[in-house]
């Protein structure tokens, strides 16, 4: 049964339309309709896309934990650093305000609640991780080490960005 | 929608891949990673701290380095527990504003020539000395292989 339709009438062969399929060596389909002159190349798009896919997996990954930096806080450098390999509690320094575990803490109570952290982890030897502004001075330190100290953590750990 | 668009001949076998959803899964892919990739990649200088007091009466302390370092970026070197029950002490001026580190490194290089066995350093900087200083001190001295790095309270 043969239909006819007025939307033929003007029809036009879209490049779109047949690049957007892949068809079993791209074989054109015979048609008198006339061919626009553009066309937008789906295949080689697929291709960047890919590439682009791969770069992501492949040069964002990170093999060991991630740790977040507090905003407009520049970490010093350093060319001998390791990889943060396990989750540690964190301790940021900023501006002469304590964070632990982004949790604000008095200077006065940073033994105590460092202690209590030790107290409730189940780690023998829990590492505390200090984020710092390399344009700190060096008193603003001096309370975390002494409080660390007392509270039994006897390995400290200096976030840094590693130098390349 | 493919078959519809191209089907002319309904007696071919028809099999056309439409690549379309193809590329809006690569065009959520790629939005995914950039939004969830690690750009900035976190070190960290490891140190060892001494637990509340305990210092042991009358034990051997291996021999180790202190590195002082001042306000204005002097340092001095003191080595301690030598073989022998030697000292020895260096000073390296600053170098303008901050630690001269070509000359800290020389230093450093000359000491582990030295003396091989020197494996413990600890950096004993002023209240006002910068961090970055300090962990750059420390990062020269993970450099020349010390293995014991720590860092001494004020006071």
């Amino acid at each position: 049964m043969k239909t006819s339709s007025f939307v033929n009438v003007e029809k036009r062969r879209s490049p779109l339309s047949e690049v957007q399929n892949l068809k079993p060596g791209m074989k054109k389909g015979k048609s008198k309709a006339a061919t626009l002159a553009m066309s937008l190349p789906l295949t080689s798009l697929i291709d960047a896309f890919s590439i682009i896919v791969i770069y992501l997996l492949i040069g964002t990954q990170n093999s060991g934990m991630e740790s977040s930096i507090p905003a407009k806080m520049n970490l010093p450098l350093a060319e001998h650093s390791v990889g943060l390999d396990k989750e540690t509690p964190v301790l940021s320094i900023q501006k002469g305000v304590y964070r632990l575990n982004d949790q604000v803490v008095p200077v006065k109570a940073l033994t105590e609640k460092l202690s209590e952290l030790k107290s409730k982890s189940q780690e023998k030897s829990l590492e505390l991780l200090v984020q710092a502004d390399q344009e700190m001075k060096y008193e603003d330190l001096d309370p975390i080490l002494r409080a660390s100290s007392q509270s039994g953590f006897e390995k400290m750990k200096f976030a840094v960005v590693p130098a390349r | 929608m493919s078959a519809m668009g191209t089907g002319n001949n309904d007696k071919e076998l028809n099999f056309e891949l439409n690549i379309m959803p193809v590329l809006d899964i690569l065009s959520v892919l790629i939005c995914f990673l950039l939004l969830t990739a690690v750009w900035i990649q976190i070190g960290t200088i490891d140190t060892r701290q001494a637990i509340g007091d305990n210092s042991v009466a009358g034990a051997k302390n291996p021999p180790s380095l202190w590195i002082t370092v001042n306000t204005q970026g002097a340092v001095q070197l003191s080595l301690r527990d030598l073989p022998g029950a030697k000292t020895h002490e260096e000073q390296i001026r600053s170098a303008g504003r901050g630690v001269n580190w070509a000359v800290l490194e020389q230093k450093l290089q000359a000491l582990k020539a030295k003396w091989p066995d020197l494996k413990t350093g600890v950096v004993r900087p002023e209240a006002q000395a910068s961090y970055g200083d300090v962990i750059r001190i420390m990062d020269k001295l993970k450099q020349f292989e010390f293995e014991g790095v720590g860092l001494s309270p004020l006071g």
